[in-house]
């Protein structure tokens, strides 16, 4: 299995009062393991709607979400959760993390949500925390990091159940230039390092030249960047 | 789960220690007001709930009232068991010759050497045979009486001799003053003339119940409760303290409702958060209520010490009685209202949208 995420035939549409418009009509997508893929756009281009949807964050109105061979756009609710629990690893614009925990709390937090907290995740916690160079920042709260800091724990937690799939969406929304090469950098090395299927959302034209392949939101499809 | 819960008490501690508060001066007013309730119902009719008795035998139209119930000493005389016996009970002024003060008293007249007769707690106890003696409630040393002091009846010109104290024993808010039958009779002209209110059975057996009714025509058993409650003023108030406390109660699922529900709606987003990253409503709740009933757990504990310190603080005139039993029934009341209240915000929980997570800079 090397493909672990295939959007294929992907439709949605909003509700704008009593307009039906559409945001995406038959989008493929298929992304392989070590693969670091990027979806670039304008704004309402529908870029993050792919991403959510792909994430299990919100269900396609019609077209098969295929992670790890199974179609998942029909799960349950319930189902859906445990799929972002165990195959997803997300890193958001803000770095979303549990305000009242410390940087080695948010990592166990999702371990623990699994139901996996033993030595094994112990010392991959440990690892991932030296490896985005927060080793020594492991028992702040998340209220006494920087934006950067905060999206560095964010990156750690995304890879923290091991997932087969990590989705960045605009990670550096909220950065300053220097910082956001450093995160992408960080994240486009741990995506190679650790075999990963990755996509990332941003507008951010500079950073293009980590991934490995580039898709831009063309009339409700994507297209790839040559 | 449990470390989580904690986890954010201690980090939000100004939140939780307000909510905590209100839950702790709820719960710290309904313990004084049961407490007062208990206190006020024991200063009515601590003599008749004392009473070493189950049922009472009263006058069929008495309308189960004690003082409208009548029976003759002679119908009386002819029950054969010890386990009923005639129980005599009149609201009266008698004059303290010694602290020259008037009492309001009720009299009571018993067998001393049957079961209705109280502990004496100081001085002696009284017989059969010890005419003129009585045992009074301790309550009326406050007013100067001590043992051996006189008290006069003015109707029948009779005084009697203090020989000894008795504690909880008052009838309609005023001490008692326990005398033999004979003493009794004199005080209400004679035999033929003063009759009993009364009969107490020790127990519901059939045997002593016929016992009494071939003795004593035109009555009726009546349980202890009943004829409790109609002790002048005594359901009047315990209804409107009782109607206190369920109010408060009623209040305060509310008043915990609301709360708990702003602070949940505080939290939509990082619930929203939670469940994008694969936190499931079951966690979530689950972390919730358990934050929910460590707060109460110790908010209402708190209220329970601090009921109990009010106690030994209390000036003696209020009436103010921490029954441990009562008080645990009360706060496991409040403790069922805050876990409900907190079961109200639980929608907005199941309700917030993973997809809050996304597309949300800081």
């Amino acid at each position: 299995m090397n493909t672990p995420l295939q959007l294929v035939n992907i439709q949605k549409h909003f509700k704008d009062g009593d307009n039906e418009i559409e945001i995406l009509k038959d989008l493929n997508l298929s992304v392989e393991k070590g693969e670091f893929v990027a979806v670039v756009g304008p704004s309402g281009s529908g870029k993050s709607t792919v991403l959510s949807i792909a994430g299990a964050l919100q269900s396609a109105d019609g077209g098969e979400v295929v992670i790890n061979g199974r179609d998942i756009n029909q799960y349950s609710d319930k189902d859906k959760s445990d799929v972002r629990l165990k195959s997803i690893g997300y890193i958001f614009q803000a770095a979303n993390l549990v305000p009242f925990l410390n940087v080695y709390d948010q990592l166990k937090l999702v371990t623990e949500l699994a139901g996996d907290w033993n030595d094994e995740t112990k010392k991959r916690a440990d690892d991932l925390l030296e490896s985005v160079g927060l080793a020594n920042k492991a028992k702040k709260t998340v209220q006494h990091l920087s934006g950067g800091e905060k999206q560095r724990v964010a990156i750690a937690r995304a890879f923290m159940n091991d997932p087969d799939i990590i989705l960045a969406d605009e990670p550096t929304a909220a950065l300053d230039a220097n910082r956001s090469k450093e995160i992408v950098e960080l994240i486009a090395k741990e995506v190679h390092d650790k075999n990963k299927a990755a996509i990332m959302v941003t507008h951010d034209e500079s950073v293009l030249h980590y991934c490995d392949k580039i898709y831009e939101v063309h009339d409700k499809k994507l297209r790839l960047r040559k | 789960m449990f470390s989580l819960s904690l986890k954010e008490i201690k980090f939000f501690k100004l939140r939780y220690i307000l909510i905590g508060f209100i839950l702790f001066f709820v719960a710290a007013l309904v313990f004084i007001i049961s407490g007062l309730a208990n206190g006020l119902a024991n200063d009515n009719a601590s003599s008749m709930k004392n009473m070493n008795a189950v049922s009472y035998y009263v006058s069929k139209d008495s309308d189960n009232r004690m003082d409208r119930s009548r029976f003759t000493a002679t119908d009386v005389e002819k029950i054969k068991t010890n386990d009923a016996q005639p129980l005599g009970i009149q609201m009266m002024t008698l004059k303290d010759k010694e602290s020259k003060e008037k009492l309001d008293v009720t009299l009571m007249g018993i067998n001393p050497s049957q079961f209705l007769m109280p502990n004496v707690v100081d001085g002696k106890t009284i017989s059969n045979t010890s005419n003129n003696d009585v045992v009074v409630d301790k309550t009326l040393e406050k007013q100067g009486a001590k043992i051996g002091n006189k008290l006069y009846a003015e109707n029948s010109k009779t005084t009697l001799t203090i020989v000894g104290f008795t504690e909880d024993q008052t009838y309609s808010h005023t001490p008692t003053v326990i005398m033999n039958t004979d003493t009794w009779y004199k005080i209400f002209g004679g035999k033929e003339n003063a009759g009993f209110n009364a009969i107490a059975l020790k127990n519901d057996n059939a045997t002593t119940k016929a016992d009494v009714k071939n003795a004593v025509a035109d009555g009726k058993f009546v349980p202890k409760q009943d004829l409790i409650d109609t002790i002048p003023g005594y359901s009047a108030e315990q209804s409107s303290l009782m109607m206190m406390l369920a109010f408060l109660i009623v209040i305060a699922v509310f008043v915990l409702g609301a709360f708990f529900y702003i602070m949940t709606i505080q939290k939509v987003n990082q619930f929203g958060i939670l469940k994008a990253i694969g936190a499931k409503n079951k966690f979530l709740i689950g972390s919730t209520m358990l934050q929910v009933l460590v707060l109460s757990v110790v908010s209402i504990g708190l209220a329970i010490g601090f009921a109990f310190v009010l106690q030994q603080i209390m000036p003696n005139g209020i009436p103010f009685v921490f029954d441990f039993a009562l008080i645990l029934k009360f706060g496991g009341a409040l403790l069922v209202v805050s876990l409900l209240g907190a079961l109200f915000s639980t929608t907005s929980i199941v309700k917030a949208d993973p997809l809050q997570a996304m597309g949300r800079a800081e």
